[in-house]
Protein backbone atom coordinates (compact mmCIF):
# COMPACT_ATOMS: atom_id res chain seq x y z
CA UNK A 1 0.00 0.00 0.00
CA UNK A 2 1.65 3.72 -0.84
CA UNK A 3 0.69 6.40 1.30
CA UNK A 4 -2.40 8.18 0.40
CA UNK A 5 -3.78 4.31 0.87
CA UNK A 6 -4.54 3.26 -2.65
CA UNK A 7 -2.57 -0.52 -3.51
CA UNK A 8 0.64 0.13 -5.17
CA UNK A 9 0.67 -0.12 -9.24
CA UNK A 10 2.21 -3.71 -10.09
CA UNK A 11 3.24 -1.72 -13.17
CA UNK A 12 6.95 -0.21 -12.51
CA UNK A 13 9.49 2.17 -14.40
CA UNK A 14 12.56 1.43 -12.19
CA UNK A 15 15.58 0.04 -14.32
CA UNK A 16 19.25 -0.70 -13.98
CA UNK A 17 21.86 -0.39 -16.15
CA UNK A 18 23.66 -4.26 -16.14
CA UNK A 19 27.15 -4.46 -14.96
CA UNK A 20 28.74 -6.23 -17.68
CA UNK A 21 26.99 -5.91 -20.98
CA UNK A 22 25.09 -2.56 -19.90
CA UNK A 23 21.72 -3.51 -21.04
CA UNK A 24 19.40 -1.16 -19.33
CA UNK A 25 17.14 -3.39 -17.53
CA UNK A 26 13.61 -3.22 -15.75
CA UNK A 27 14.02 -3.37 -12.35
CA UNK A 28 11.00 -6.12 -11.72
CA UNK A 29 10.67 -9.35 -14.18
CA UNK A 30 7.18 -9.46 -15.89
CA UNK A 31 6.08 -11.64 -13.30
CA UNK A 32 6.34 -8.67 -10.42
CA UNK A 33 9.12 -9.99 -8.66
CA UNK A 34 12.16 -7.91 -8.65
CA UNK A 35 15.21 -9.11 -10.74
CA UNK A 36 18.55 -9.70 -8.97
CA UNK A 37 20.60 -10.13 -12.45
CA UNK A 38 20.74 -8.79 -15.70
CA UNK A 39 18.26 -11.57 -18.19
CA UNK A 40 20.97 -11.13 -20.91
CA UNK A 41 24.09 -12.08 -19.62
CA UNK A 42 22.96 -13.14 -16.10
CA UNK A 43 25.75 -11.01 -14.20
CA UNK A 44 24.62 -9.72 -10.95
CA UNK A 45 25.81 -6.70 -8.55
CA UNK A 46 27.26 -7.77 -4.76
CA UNK A 47 24.95 -5.44 -3.09
CA UNK A 48 23.63 -8.00 -0.05
CA UNK A 49 25.64 -9.61 2.56
CA UNK A 50 24.72 -13.15 2.92
CA UNK A 51 27.27 -14.36 5.74
CA UNK A 52 26.10 -11.28 7.83
CA UNK A 53 23.09 -10.12 6.54
CA UNK A 54 22.25 -6.36 5.62
CA UNK A 55 23.87 -4.72 2.38
CA UNK A 56 26.92 -5.23 1.50
CA UNK A 57 29.87 -2.62 0.94
CA UNK A 58 31.78 -4.91 -1.88
CA UNK A 59 29.33 -3.57 -4.83
CA UNK A 60 31.28 -5.32 -7.77
CA UNK A 61 30.32 -7.75 -10.47
CA UNK A 62 28.82 -10.71 -9.17
CA UNK A 63 29.25 -14.02 -12.50
CA UNK A 64 27.30 -16.91 -12.69
CA UNK A 65 29.36 -20.25 -12.21
CA UNK A 66 26.79 -23.17 -12.18
CA UNK A 67 23.20 -24.18 -12.78
CA UNK A 68 21.87 -26.08 -9.27
CA UNK A 69 18.38 -27.97 -9.56
CA UNK A 70 16.14 -27.90 -6.43
CA UNK A 71 14.28 -30.78 -5.07
CA UNK A 72 11.23 -28.87 -6.57
CA UNK A 73 12.59 -28.47 -9.62
CA UNK A 74 13.07 -24.78 -9.99
CA UNK A 75 16.43 -23.94 -11.21
CA UNK A 76 18.96 -22.00 -9.12
CA UNK A 77 21.83 -19.74 -10.85
CA UNK A 78 24.78 -19.70 -8.34
CA UNK A 79 26.91 -16.42 -8.79
CA UNK A 80 30.24 -15.35 -7.03
CA UNK A 81 31.74 -12.36 -6.50
CA UNK A 82 34.45 -11.71 -8.84
CA UNK A 83 35.89 -9.56 -5.58
CA UNK A 84 35.79 -10.82 -2.43
CA UNK A 85 34.44 -15.05 -3.83
CA UNK A 86 31.26 -14.49 -2.12
CA UNK A 87 28.79 -17.24 -3.61
CA UNK A 88 25.10 -16.66 -3.65
CA UNK A 89 22.25 -18.52 -5.39
CA UNK A 90 19.06 -16.30 -6.81
CA UNK A 91 16.19 -18.70 -8.83
CA UNK A 92 16.38 -18.52 -12.39
CA UNK A 93 13.60 -15.54 -14.48
CA UNK A 94 11.33 -16.44 -17.22
CA UNK A 95 13.02 -14.07 -19.30
CA UNK A 96 16.37 -15.20 -18.79
CA UNK A 97 18.99 -16.15 -21.28
CA UNK A 98 18.55 -19.54 -22.24
CA UNK A 99 21.50 -20.33 -23.97
CA UNK A 100 23.75 -19.00 -21.96
CA UNK A 101 21.60 -21.16 -18.74
CA UNK A 102 22.54 -24.19 -21.28
CA UNK A 103 25.86 -23.33 -21.81
CA UNK A 104 26.43 -23.66 -17.76
CA UNK A 105 24.56 -26.39 -17.44
CA UNK A 106 26.52 -28.38 -20.22
CA UNK A 107 30.17 -27.03 -19.11
CA UNK A 108 30.78 -29.10 -16.49
CA UNK A 109 30.08 -31.95 -18.96
CA UNK A 110 32.37 -30.57 -21.16
CA UNK A 111 35.35 -31.25 -19.31
CA UNK A 112 35.02 -33.99 -17.22
CA UNK A 113 37.55 -35.00 -14.80
CA UNK A 114 37.08 -38.42 -15.35
CA UNK A 115 35.67 -40.91 -18.47
CA UNK A 116 32.61 -40.93 -19.51
CA UNK A 117 32.63 -43.92 -21.06
CA UNK A 118 32.58 -45.82 -18.23
CA UNK A 119 29.50 -45.06 -17.82
CA UNK A 120 27.86 -46.37 -21.09
CA UNK A 121 28.98 -49.98 -19.43
CA UNK A 122 26.60 -49.43 -16.16
CA UNK B 1 42.84 -40.85 -17.07
CA UNK B 2 45.50 -37.58 -17.84
CA UNK B 3 43.74 -34.19 -18.35
CA UNK B 4 44.39 -33.26 -22.24
CA UNK B 5 45.56 -29.37 -21.43
CA UNK B 6 46.83 -29.34 -17.58
CA UNK B 7 47.61 -26.13 -17.59
CA UNK B 8 48.95 -23.99 -14.69
CA UNK B 9 49.61 -26.38 -11.69
CA UNK B 10 48.80 -24.26 -8.58
CA UNK B 11 50.68 -25.92 -5.64
CA UNK B 12 48.11 -25.95 -2.38
CA UNK B 13 49.41 -24.26 1.26
CA UNK B 14 49.71 -26.53 3.76
CA UNK B 15 47.81 -26.43 7.19
CA UNK B 16 50.07 -23.66 8.84
CA UNK B 17 48.45 -24.89 12.54
CA UNK B 18 46.68 -27.84 13.19
CA UNK B 19 43.52 -26.95 15.30
CA UNK B 20 42.56 -29.61 17.72
CA UNK B 21 43.18 -33.10 18.10
CA UNK B 22 44.43 -34.16 14.14
CA UNK B 23 42.75 -37.40 13.72
CA UNK B 24 43.40 -40.09 10.90
CA UNK B 25 39.83 -40.00 10.23
CA UNK B 26 36.47 -38.62 10.53
CA UNK B 27 32.60 -40.07 10.27
CA UNK B 28 30.44 -38.48 7.71
CA UNK B 29 27.41 -36.82 8.94
CA UNK B 30 25.45 -38.34 5.46
CA UNK B 31 26.16 -41.61 5.14
CA UNK B 32 27.90 -42.10 8.05
CA UNK B 33 31.10 -43.85 5.98
CA UNK B 34 34.45 -43.66 7.60
CA UNK B 35 36.69 -41.38 5.65
CA UNK B 36 40.44 -41.28 6.00
CA UNK B 37 41.60 -37.73 6.15
CA UNK B 38 44.32 -38.14 3.56
CA UNK B 39 42.74 -37.89 0.02
CA UNK B 40 44.37 -37.85 -3.36
CA UNK B 41 44.67 -34.82 -5.17
CA UNK B 42 44.25 -32.57 -2.45
CA UNK B 43 45.81 -31.41 0.83
CA UNK B 44 42.05 -30.90 1.96
CA UNK B 45 39.72 -33.42 2.69
CA UNK B 46 36.26 -31.63 2.76
CA UNK B 47 33.95 -33.73 2.35
CA UNK B 48 32.44 -37.42 2.06
CA UNK B 49 33.99 -39.02 -0.57
CA UNK B 50 31.07 -41.36 -1.34
CA UNK B 51 28.00 -39.03 -0.51
CA UNK B 52 29.89 -35.89 -1.38
CA UNK B 53 28.40 -34.26 2.07
CA UNK B 54 30.47 -31.60 3.66
CA UNK B 55 30.24 -29.90 7.58
CA UNK B 56 29.72 -26.28 7.88
CA UNK B 57 32.59 -25.55 10.43
CA UNK B 58 34.49 -22.61 7.93
CA UNK B 59 33.03 -18.99 8.18
CA UNK B 60 34.49 -16.86 4.87
CA UNK B 61 37.74 -17.97 4.39
CA UNK B 62 38.23 -21.99 3.73
CA UNK B 63 40.23 -23.62 7.07
CA UNK B 64 39.42 -20.45 9.63
CA UNK B 65 37.27 -23.20 11.37
CA UNK B 66 35.11 -20.30 12.49
CA UNK B 67 31.46 -21.10 12.03
CA UNK B 68 29.14 -21.81 14.66
CA UNK B 69 26.72 -23.35 12.72
CA UNK B 70 28.32 -26.98 12.03
CA UNK B 71 24.97 -28.12 9.91
CA UNK B 72 25.40 -30.57 7.18
CA UNK B 73 25.98 -29.39 4.10
CA UNK B 74 25.03 -31.25 0.34
CA UNK B 75 26.17 -31.33 -2.78
CA UNK B 76 24.01 -28.90 -4.68
CA UNK B 77 26.18 -28.33 -8.06
CA UNK B 78 28.87 -28.35 -9.96
CA UNK B 79 30.60 -25.90 -11.33
CA UNK B 80 34.21 -25.68 -13.67
CA UNK B 81 37.34 -23.84 -13.18
CA UNK B 82 38.77 -22.26 -16.43
CA UNK B 83 41.60 -24.74 -16.13
CA UNK B 84 38.99 -27.40 -15.97
CA UNK B 85 39.09 -28.08 -12.74
CA UNK B 86 35.66 -29.97 -11.12
CA UNK B 87 34.46 -27.77 -8.02
CA UNK B 88 31.05 -28.99 -5.78
CA UNK B 89 28.77 -26.59 -4.55
CA UNK B 90 27.54 -26.83 -0.91
CA UNK B 91 24.91 -26.12 0.28
CA UNK B 92 23.76 -25.58 4.15
CA UNK B 93 20.92 -27.43 5.10
CA UNK B 94 20.66 -25.55 8.62
CA UNK B 95 21.82 -22.20 7.37
CA UNK B 96 21.78 -22.12 3.98
CA UNK B 97 24.86 -20.99 3.42
CA UNK B 98 27.12 -21.43 0.53
CA UNK B 99 30.69 -22.75 -0.47
CA UNK B 100 32.73 -24.21 -3.14
CA UNK B 101 35.07 -27.23 -3.03
CA UNK B 102 37.57 -28.73 -5.43
CA UNK B 103 36.76 -32.48 -5.85
CA UNK B 104 39.11 -35.08 -4.50
CA UNK B 105 40.45 -37.38 -6.55
CA UNK B 106 38.50 -40.57 -5.39
CA UNK B 107 35.22 -39.00 -5.34
CA UNK B 108 32.35 -41.12 -6.60
CA UNK B 109 31.82 -40.38 -10.04
CA UNK B 110 28.54 -41.37 -10.17
CA UNK B 111 27.54 -39.12 -7.27
CA UNK B 112 29.22 -35.80 -9.21
CA UNK B 113 28.24 -37.24 -12.54
CA UNK B 114 24.27 -37.83 -11.25
CA UNK B 115 24.68 -33.79 -9.88
CA UNK B 116 26.19 -32.61 -13.08
CA UNK B 117 23.44 -33.98 -15.47
CA UNK B 118 20.69 -33.08 -13.11
CA UNK B 119 19.82 -29.62 -14.74
CA UNK B 120 19.82 -31.57 -18.53
CA UNK B 121 16.90 -34.59 -17.27
CA UNK B 122 14.21 -31.91 -16.75
CA UNK B 123 12.74 -31.67 -20.65
CA UNK B 124 11.54 -27.87 -19.48
CA UNK B 125 12.62 -24.50 -21.32
CA UNK B 126 15.87 -24.62 -21.86
CA UNK B 127 16.65 -28.04 -22.82
CA UNK B 128 13.71 -27.52 -25.86
CA UNK B 129 15.55 -23.78 -26.72
CA UNK B 130 18.95 -26.09 -27.40
CA UNK B 131 16.57 -28.61 -29.54
CA UNK B 132 14.64 -25.72 -31.44
CA UNK B 133 18.12 -24.07 -32.46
Amino acid sequence: MSANGKPRSIISTDTFACVRCGLTVAAHAPDGARRNHCPSCLHSLHVLDRVEGGPSECRSRMNPISIAVLRTGDWMIIHRCSRCGELTSNPICGDDNQLILMRMAVRPLAQPPFPLEAFGDL
Amino acid sequence: MPRKNPGRVRPQQPKAVQRGERGDAFRCVGCRLDVPMDAPGTAHRNHCPHCLTSLHVDHRIPGDRRAGCRGPMAALSVTVRPDGEWLIIHHCQACGGLSANRIAGDDNALALLRIAVRPLSDSRLPVNALLAL
